[in-house]
This record gives structure tokens, sequence and C-alpha cells, in this order.
């Protein structure tokens, strides 16, 4: 290997001497997905807070449910990258596709937070408690045990292949946890109530499917952003290893050729009897 | 001020969320910075 690799450095005078051109994980389309991020999070303020009613039953607690629904809908979403993208790491062992699996695992963690945070919030004025372990509360609780467990996983002290692989085997089992969680409401008497948006015959209508919709819109855009930030750090996170270890090899391979000429035949001292 | 019922719950919900997302949002900006001064340009396809 020709090339001379710098070694990994935390901040410092060189930091400040590097180009500054586009560092970070930023981009012309994720400074437009943040805009759209905000605007929208915006209405949703809007619509979810001041223009939706409060429900009949459920008073103003209803507001939770702007949260807590598409919340659950992209945990939903970045468990099944994870698992699909887990799968095709395993297929094809490109390092893009385990940075996807490793992405989306983190930002379902987020929103798996949201939701639990924003149902706990909603149950406790409308079932009278913060938790039970209702089949949908319990099987949620699962996922997010795995999530954290598969983030843990990655942050082994493991030879990084060997690390993905074991953390990829446990992605796959994601999407089929997911389902369960999906189901559950159907599969097992539940205190937690069946879909709120089924198909075209949606169970709210008016402002409150709109603030519902808005919802979805922002936390959707919110979550893309989260995305392709984390797939960039995950990527950056995996050439700085890379560089790291190609780092120590030269290092390495300098040594030896030191120690080489160290113990080269014309400085070893003659014999004579 | 508008009336609301469980406003403590609504209050808790809304903020909690926008105070996680923009923490880990802010969390992640943070650590792509910090790698991407130890990782030549041509190894950052987007920039």
């Amino acid at each position: 290997m020709t090339t001379t690799l710098p070694p990994r450095t935390t901040t410092g005078p060189a930091d400040d001497a590097a180009p500054r051109v586009a560092a970070g994980t930023g981009s012309p389309a994720t400074r437009v997905l943040g805009i759209g991020a905000l605007v929208s999070s915006a209405l949703l303020v809007l619509y979810g807070l001041v223009i939706s009613p409060a429900d009949a039953e459920m008073g103003d607690s209803v507001r939770l449910m702007y949260l807590h629904v598409p919340a659950a809908t992209y945990l939903y979403v970045g468990c099944s990258i994870t698992t699909i993208a887990s799968g095709l790491w395993l297929w094809k062992r490109t390092p893009g596709w385990d940075a996807l699996a490793e992405a989306g695992a983190e930002v379902a963690l987020v929103f798996s937070v949201v939701t639990l945070g924003a149902g706990s919030l909603w149950g406790r004025p409308t079932w009278g408690t913060y938790w039970t372990w209702d089949a949908r509360l319990t099987s949620t609780a699962v996922l997010v045990a795995m999530l954290v467990g598969y983030l843990a996983l990655r942050r082994l002290e493991l030879d990084p292949a060997a690390r993905s692989t074991r953390a990829a085997v446990l992605g796959l089992l994601l999407v089929p946890n997911v389902i369960v969680v999906n189901r559950s409401v159907e599969w097992w008497r539940s205190l937690h109530q069946g879909s709120t948006l089924v198909k075209l015959h949606p169970t709210v209508e008016g402002n409150m499917l709109v603030a519902l919709m808005v919802g979805f819109i922002a936390f959707g855009l919110i979550f893309a952003w989260m995305m392709v930030h984390r797939f960039r750090v995950a990527w950056l996170d995996q050439q700085a290893d890379r560089l790291d270890l190609e780092a120590a090899l030269a290092a390495r391979r300098a040594e030896s050729r030191t120690a080489d000429a160290g113990t080269a035949p014309a400085s070893t001292p003659e014999v004579t009897s | 001020m508008i009336a609301m019922t469980h406003a403590g719950y609504v209050a808790a919900g809304w903020i909690g969320t926008a105070v996680l997302f923009v923490g880990y949002a802010l969390a992640t900006v943070r650590r792509g910075r910090r790698l991407s001064r130890q990782v030549p340009p041509e190894d950052r396809r987007w920039s």
C-alpha cells in the first residue's frame, strides 16, 4: 500500500486547518428535509393543540394521539428497515446495509420512546393507569427491549464483521415482533383499542383526522431526516474504523522494517577465534 | 389561554417529544461533525 493514512484524532489544531466544506452529515437534500420537518411540525402544533377539537369521551388527551399513532407507525418502519437491511447485509456483506440497519434500529428506538411515553400519558386519564401488562403494551415493551439489545450488541468489542453478523441475526427478528405487536389487539383480548385508521373508513374525522394526517407527515419528515443523518454517522464510523486499522497496520509494517534494518548482516559483529 | 382538560399530560407529552427529537437531532449532528473530521472528504459521498 502506498498511501499514508492519517491517524484517527479527535479535535485539535489540525482539525482547524482541515477544509470546512460540507463537514458533517448535512447536504442540500437534508436541509430541504429539515425545513420540511420544521414547517410540518409547526402545522402539527397548530392542528394538534389549537384547531383540533377535544374528543367527546377522551377530552383533550386525544391530542396525545397525534403523537402516539404516527410515532408507533414510524417505529414499525424503522424496525422494518433494520430487518430488511440486516437480511441484505447477511446476503451481500455490503457495509452500507449494515450502516442502514444500525440507523434504522436507533431511530426506531427514539420513536418507541415517543410511542410509549405519549401512550402512557394518554393512558393515565383514560384507563386510570400509566401502564398495564396488556398484550399490545407488553409486546411493544418486548420490541423496545430487542432494539436496546440490538444496539448494545453493536457496541460490543468484537471483530466488526462478527459483531455486524450477530446484530443482523437479531435484526431479522424485529419484523416478526412488529407483526405480533400490530396484530396483538386482534389475537388476544386487549385493553388497547384497534386501528384508528382502517382502510378508507377511519374512526376519526374532520379536523381530528387532519391533525392525525399532519402528524404522519411531520413525523415522516423527521424520521427521514434522522435516518439520513444517522446512516451517514454510521458510514463515517465505519470509514474511521477502517482508517484506524489501516494506520495501525502501516505503523506495524514500519516497525518491522526498522527492526529488520537493525538486524541486517552488515551490523552483525564478526566472530573471531 | 386555551382551557384544556388533562393539560398536564398533554403538555408533558408534547414537550417531552420535542425535547427528545431536538436532543437526538443535535447529538446526531454533533457526532457526525466529530466523525467527519477524521474521514477525508472523498470518503464522504454526500459532500
